[in-house]
């Protein structure tokens, strides 16, 4: 069988569907290869979307399958002992929304099919193919060859497409993360009475220290319509070295937290997920973006910023999917996909929008977080100390100072060295 | 009332029976037992979400059948042990909700 598209995209993820949706949109004749059976059906991710750039890919999100419009942020700093220090934050408009990544990867499949792309899923594909002048010119699946002038490359984080093209390395532990997660169903009047939530408002929630062991990384609580998608974040290379219990019994303990398990307690875990997702989307950025006849996007392009206290991946695979899809458009019109053309038309003006900048700007935040104990487990233990000290009275009353100064010695953390680290992470961000 | 209530912790084998599935007779994992037996940590023990890699007597036992599909062994193996590849035509977990 022969099969010719102008434009191939592999993998219907936020990225793929997001190209797919753009190329379809500007006439091309579009194919769009999902391994999964349906849409949506390998799609993990924590759980809140920033509707920025959704909305301006997309024009509107009509339809989109949200679950709760987020009007509440909460970060918790967790010592060992279990101590909690919280920071909420409400009463502000709503930027982001909580869905199920299935879900709205399959709404995008179906903005996409609508604008004119062809679907087709079960199709895992094998290999990017290229002509004898080097060209990428199509792929393969399953021994079959379907031709096309360029390659949208959205296969996601684990880039085995790319690697076995030889355009990136094998990944580095150092630059992933792995997110697990659970979704338990608690029922829409318990996520609203438990989390302090009005009708249809969502909570995004961050928590670092003792939920991952003192590991890097952190644990998050997403609330959706009626259920709670909770999990934790590792970073890989640390957590490969350092992890002491597999780490599906870490999100057991999570689960069973006693300062947490009330929120969904008698709840029903109705999925267990996992993801690798870029540590640091900077760093794991793949040199170039493109080849000839070749465009990367999504996470397999490192298109995602961590924080630490928030997270955006779909919105920034969403955007650069987008622009993926439209540079093929004014590749045609231009002579074509070859890669001088997909470097003034995509890479050039990814690399100049606002989501690179501003991964570029911020990616020193991710190099300071790998200070790993500081942060992760003898911060939150000064912050445990210290705190107890202040709130714990009982024959005196230390001033902060005096609280502070207890607590550094307690942890053995000197109060100079905190600050100079406080000051660094400012001078990063 | 499930059995989910309270503090009790839910091993893996019957966390990955919330999951829904579809798994191919065909692995889509491969194991070098000989590169496997090598190794000094074994972090696929630990690291696996799915408990897929459990130590027995020295080695590696294996089963890909509750795949979560994360890729998370490949990069972890210090012995590049492990040959790694999507389930074909749409098999494996199917997510409905994550």
């Amino acid at each position: 069988m022969h099969m010719r598209f102008d434009v191939v995209v592999v993998g219907a993820g936020p990225a793929g569907a997001a190209a797919a949706y753009a190329a379809a949109s500007g006439g091309l004749k579009v194919l769009l290869v999902e391994r999964g059976r349906g849409a949506g059906s390998k799609q993990v991710y924590g759980g809140k979307v920033y509707s920025h750039y959704l909305e301006e890919a997309l024009g509107d999100l009509k339809g989109a399958p949200i679950e709760r419009w987020v009007g509440k942020e909460r970060l918790s700093i967790v010592d060992d002992a279990g101590r909690t220090a919280t920071l909420e934050y409400e009463g502000g408009s709503t930027r982001a929304f909580t869905a199920h990544l299935t879900k709205l990867a399959a709404w995008l499949v179906d903005r996409a099919a609508s604008a004119g792309a062809v679907f087709v899923d079960e199709v895992r594909v094998d290999s990017l193919r290229r002509d004898p002048s080097g060209r990428f010119s199509g792929v393969e699946a399953g021994g079959e060859l379907v031709e096309a002038d360029v390659i949208i490359d959205a296969e996601g984080v684990n880039r085995l497409l790319l690697e076995r093209a030889g355009l990136v390395e094998r990944a580095s532990t150092r630059d992933l993360a792995l997110g697990v997660k659970e979704v338990v169903r608690i029922g829409e009047k318990e996520v609203e009475e438990r989390f302090g939530l009005d009708k249809g408002e969502g909570l995004s929630w961050i928590l670092v220290g003792g939920v991952t062991g003192g590991l890097p990384g952190g644990a998050f609580v997403y609330t959706n319509k009626d259920t709670v998608s909770l999990g934790l974040v590792l970073y890989v290379d640390a957590a490969a070295r350092a992890i002491e219990e597999p780490v599906h019994s870490m999100i057991e303990k999570l689960r069973t937290h006693p300062a947490l398990h009330r929120y969904w307690a008698d709840g029903d875990v109705v999925e267990y997920a996992a993801k690798l997702t870029p540590e640091s989307g900077y760093r794991y950025m793949p040199r170039r973006l493109v080849a000839d006849g070749l465009m990367v996007a999504g996470d397999a392009a490192g298109m995602l910023l961590n924080l630490g206290y928030t997270f955006r991946g779909v919105d920034y695979a969403v955007y650069s999917g987008y622009m993926a899809g439209r540079a093929a458009i004014a590749a045609r019109d231009r002579g074509g996909p070859t890669e001088e053309n997909l470097r003034e038309l995509y890479e050039e003006p990814l690399r100049r929008s606002r989501p690179f900048r501003d991964l570029w700007r911020l990616r020193g935040v991710e190099r300071a977080m790998e200070g790993g104990d500081r942060y992760f487990r003898r911060y939150p233990a000064l912050m445990g100390a210290a705190l107890r000290s202040m709130f714990e009275l009982g024959e005196s009353t230390p001033s902060i100072y005096e609280a502070l100064r207890g607590a550094a010695e307690e942890s053995g953390i000197s109060i100079i060295g905190a600050l100079v680290d406080a000051l660094m992470m400012a001078r990063s961000i | 009332m499930s059995e989910t209530a309270g503090l009790q912790r839910i091993r893996v084998e019957d966390l990955l029976q919330r999951d829904s599935w579809d798994v191919d007779p065909r692995p889509h994992i491969r194991l070098n037992a000989e590169k496997c037996a090598g190794c000094p940590t074994k972090p696929c023990t630990r690291m696996c979400p799915a408990g897929c890699y459990v130590e027995a007597g020295g080695s590696i036992v294996f089963s890909y059948e509750g795949c979560l599909e994360c890729g998370t062994c490949r990069v972890v193996c210090p012995m590049e042990a492990i040959e790694w590849d999507y389930p074909v035509s749409g098999r494996g977990i199917q997510y409905r909700t994550a």
